[in-house]
């Protein structure tokens, strides 16, 4: 349940709703916003009498909350959730501007990895994307280049001060991981890993999470349940196509996930267009559809030489198409009232 | 309750309020660290810093006898609050200028 506290409640009036929730075993989160403040109680309601909370001073209603994920849904914020990201220019997700994460699939080498964040960065992406541990459906298959891998994911972040997302496979694995990146990127074959989302959570940094290959939405949204339960709100969702019988694509874009999850939810949702469609030529117009239906920002899969790309290349897209790309995207976006940067932010070397 | 439980509580609260002004000084260096970050264009967050302080506060933890994980889940919080709190003091400051 959530209790709607009544406008301007004193800080005192809080504190005694907060210990009259946590006293009776439950946990309160508390989301503020400028009109007012509401408390998310988790944990068995049938503890806390409706009436005893309605009679506490500062409460205006008390409401059930029936889904099952609670710190996730939208009624247990007041405001849409807004993550920062530490580069210069201090990126924001989940507010007017959208936010285009691009890189390449995987980490093949410095040149490479170099270049496309250099290529990207001048276009508009803000995060760079590359992964270092890969899952494979193959064993045989390039398995990423591991630690070496994300050291050259930290030398190109100094380099160019964008801000890193990297996949994370191994609940063993996420404070190495976390000691390289800004973000941390739960794969689509991982969405319901639930000791890697416990883990993700308590190291506190922000969380890609992609929706899996057969989930359903509230499937993904309790996933980000397990990440928030640990305390760390940073959760990003991202659909990047489901299954279906369709074998023209690689996945099934499933566009109304969108608004969807933008009622159902306050954290930020992305797309994945790479992965959706399969196909280079399906990026651009997947990436439009994403932004006019709501999505708050883009990943986007790009490298020098997508021919030569040890995985996923079919998908990526060359730097100029990447371009064009966020010039088509940028027209969407103005049409649905959101901006999207299309020139160089600030970047460390040239700021210093 | 006993005189002597009293007094425990009380010392307790005393080491609280030490903790939560050690916090505060805490998060309010790691701002003035952020500014100083934004001034030289060099981005905020540190990933390798971060993880440095957690296994830096482990170790202490472990000379303390105190349980490592439990620390160590304890300083990545803190992490966030600092970063969180970091990244807030950027953008009012950005909105002032």
């Amino acid at each position: 349940m959530i209790i709607v506290t009544t406008p301007q409640i004193t800080p005192a009036a809080l504190d005694r709703i907060i210990e009259h929730v946590e006293s009776a075993g439950l946990r309160a989160h508390v989301s503020r916003g400028e009109q007012r403040t509401i408390v998310g109680c988790i944990g068995d309601e049938a503890k806390l009498a409706e009436h005893g909370l309605a009679a506490l001073e500062g409460v205006e209603r008390v409401v059930p909350v029936l889904k099952p994920y609670k710190l996730a849904s939208r009624e247990y914020a007041v405001e849409t959730t807004r993550i920062r990201f530490g580069d210069p220019a201090g990126t924001v997700l989940g507010g007017r501007d959208l936010v285009v994460i691009a890189g390449p699939c995987s980490v093949e080498g410095r040149e490479m990895l170099h270049d496309t964040a250099h290529a990207v960065q001048g276009a508009g992406a803000r995060l760079l994307r590359g992964g270092a541990f890969k899952p494979r459906t193959s064993p045989y298959a390039f398995q990423g280049m591991g630690e070496p891998g994300l050291q050259l994911l930290a030398d190109v972040r100094a380099e160019t001060g964008m801000p890193t997302v990297t996949e994370v496979m191994d609940p063993r694995q996420v404070e190495l991981v976390a000691s390289y990146a800004d973000v941390l990127q739960i794969g689509a074959r991982n969405m319901q890993n639930f000791a890697l989302l416990t883990e993700v959570g308590r190291v506190q940094r922000p969380v890609l999470l992609k929706r899996g290959l057969s989930a359903t939405i509230t499937e993904l949204l309790m996933a980000a349940e397990y990440i928030m339960a640990q305390g760390n709100g940073d959760v990003i969702l991202c659909e990047r196509g489901i299954r279906t019988y369709e074998t023209a694509t690689r996945n099934t874009m499933d566009i109304a996930a969108i608004p969807v999850l933008k009622r159902e939810t306050h954290l930020p949702v992305i797309v994945d267009p790479s992965h959706a469609g399969g196909r280079a030529d399906l990026v651009t117009p997947l990436a439009m559809a994403a932004i006019a239906a709501g999505a708050d920002g883009l990943i986007v899969e790009v490298h020098p030489d997508p021919a030569h790309a040890r995985s996923d290349g079919d998908q990526s897209l060359e730097p100029g198409a990447f371009r064009d790309m966020m010039r088509q995207v940028a027209l969407i976006a103005n049409a649905v009232g959101r901006t999207v940067p299309t020139s160089a932010p600030l970047t460390a070397r040239s700021a210093a | 309750m006993t005189p002597a439980i009293c007094k425990l509580r009380e010392d307790i609260a005393a080491v609280d309020a030490r903790l939560i002004a050690a916090l505060a000084e805490r998060v309010s260096l790691a701002c003035e660290v952020g500014r100083a970050k934004a001034a030289i264009g060099q981005p905020v967050i540190d990933p390798a810093r971060e993880a440095a302080v957690v296994s830096r506060a482990a170790a202490l933890a472990r000379e303390a006898g105190l349980p490592e994980d439990d620390v160590r889940a304890l300083y990545w919080r803190l992490m966030a609050m600092s970063r969180r709190a970091q990244l807030e003091d950027l953008g009012a400051a950005a909105r002032v200028a």
